[in-house]
């Protein structure tokens, strides 16, 4: 499995995706890397692939970029013919890019969505390709830093307040230890009725101990 | 850059470090003021990405009306600020005086090239007033040897960063407050733009009367 190559920016990255009752939460640090100098500070990491599916991005920027645009393309068509994609739909074309180009890609993706026939779905796509449905999916060089904090704090049943701020909280901790990931956070609600952006600036992130 | 060498060599994070000067990070940097001098460090200790601790300042006292700043690799950081204390302290027992800046510089040059082919990782920041209360400052590198700067000096994993920042903010004579501000807005903005620099800022200004430490709150990120 191939790294980046030099020259290559990395989008060290904290990045989430929560299920609810009437859709997904998902969301994002904007820190991007080349070395150690931020080169983007308000990368923007959710990136649309339709109406109602959105993707959460971490890894390699251009080979992330890459893929989704790809799917995106896919799904395009895809609905032109056949009508709405599913998520599940999606998120099996991102496996079957990141999978068959495992030597090539570097790139851990979380896909977050609503479909009329699944409601609201979180599919996490790991660096090697494999496809699992969670109820909330954690990713990037950041996440590593709150596996406990999520396991510890996630509940089935949560509305869509409680998820934003278990998606806010987690991102805010995952940004303060992990040098990777930082600036502000970026959240997208999507259900039926469609993406509602939020944005938390880096002066309203809650705040945890800090030593 | 960031690469991936595609065996076992990787560490944790995924990554493997190229620069031990880049291990822990850290930023610091002097400026000149009009009698008077700044001295400003960030507080992160970190390995790799990961953040260890927000509280490990790099700037320690070598004299009362001196100080030098340490960035690099942490561990030197330590022994390098515990081996200028003790020499700073056997100055002044021998001469019965404290050790002038410009003469400070000099040790800590003599010091780091006494390791010429093991250096320490260290790249230090002087900043005092000598006896007659006129500024001076320098840096060296990692092998001693010296910069004698006239406006400031930079270093750490954020320089570059730190380059920019002072050469737009600062300008001469600027009095103790306003040297404060310039100091500090210098090193916030330069280490938003360094992963492995920030949580936090410490700043010293020192001038004929009285050195007033301030601790800046800053993003924790």
């Amino acid at each position: 499995m191939s790294g980046l190559k030099p020259g290559e920016v990395n989008l060290g990255t904290s990045i989430m995706a929560v299920e609810f009752a009437h859709g997904v939460i998902i969301g994002a640090d904007s820190r991007t890397t080349t070395g150690s100098y931020i080169a983007n500070r308000v990368t923007d990491k959710l990136t649309e692939v339709h109406d109602t599916i959105y993707c959460c991005r971490s890894g390699s920027a251009a080979d992330t970029q890459a893929v989704a645009d790809i799917v995106h393309y896919y799904l395009q068509m895809y609905s032109v013919q056949n009508g709405k994609p599913t998520v599940p739909l999606a998120a099996s074309l991102f496996q079957e890019l990141c999978y068959q180009n495992k030597d090539n890609l570097s790139a851990g993706i979380i896909v977050g969505g609503w479909d009329k026939e699944n409601g609201g779905s979180v599919w996490n796509v790991p660096l090697g390709g494999s496809l699992h449905r969670q109820p909330f999916a954690i990713g990037g060089s950041g996440s590593t830093y709150i596996y406990g904090y999520c396991d510890a704090t996630y509940r089935d049943g949560m509305n869509q307040e409680e998820c934003i701020e278990f998606v806010k909280n987690s991102l805010a901790l995952a940004m303060s230890r992990d040098g990777s990931s930082g600036g502000v956070i970026r959240m997208a609600i999507i259900t039926e009725k469609g993406v509602e952006r939020i944005f938390v600036p880096g002066d309203k992130l809650p705040v945890h101990w800090e030593g | 850059m960031e690469y991936r060498v595609p065996n076992s060599l990787a560490s944790l994070s995924g990554t493997v470090h190229k620069s031990i000067m880049e291990y822990n990070g850290g930023a610091v940097v002097a400026m000149v003021g009009k009698n008077c001098v700044a001295i400003a460090c960030d507080k992160r200790l970190g390995v790799q990405a990961m953040t260890i601790s927000t509280e490990f300042p790099k700037t320690f006292q070598a004299t009362p009306k001196t100080y030098i700043g340490l960035p690099g690799l942490a561990t030197d950081v330590q022994t390098l600020s515990e081996k200028f204390r003790f020499k700073v302290n056997m100055y002044k027992l021998k001469e019965e005086r404290e050790i002038e800046p410009r003469t400070l510089a000099h040790l800590v040059s003599s010091t780091l090239y006494e390791r010429r082919f093991g250096p320490w990782f260290v790249e230090p920041v002087i900043a005092g007033l000598d006896k007659e209360n006129r500024p001076f400052i320098c840096s060296t590198d990692l092998i001693g040897c010296i910069n004698f700067a006239k406006d400031f000096v930079v270093s750490g994993t954020t320089s570059n960063q730190l380059y920019g920042m002072c050469e737009s903010l600062w300008e001469p004579d600027l009095e103790p407050e306003d040297l404060f501000e310039t100091i500090s807005q210098s090193l916030m903005n330069a280490v938003d733009r360094d992963c492995l620099s920030g949580w936090g800022a410490q700043v010293t200004i020192i001038t004929p009367d009285q050195v007033i430490t301030r601790t800046l709150k800053s993003r924790q990120d």
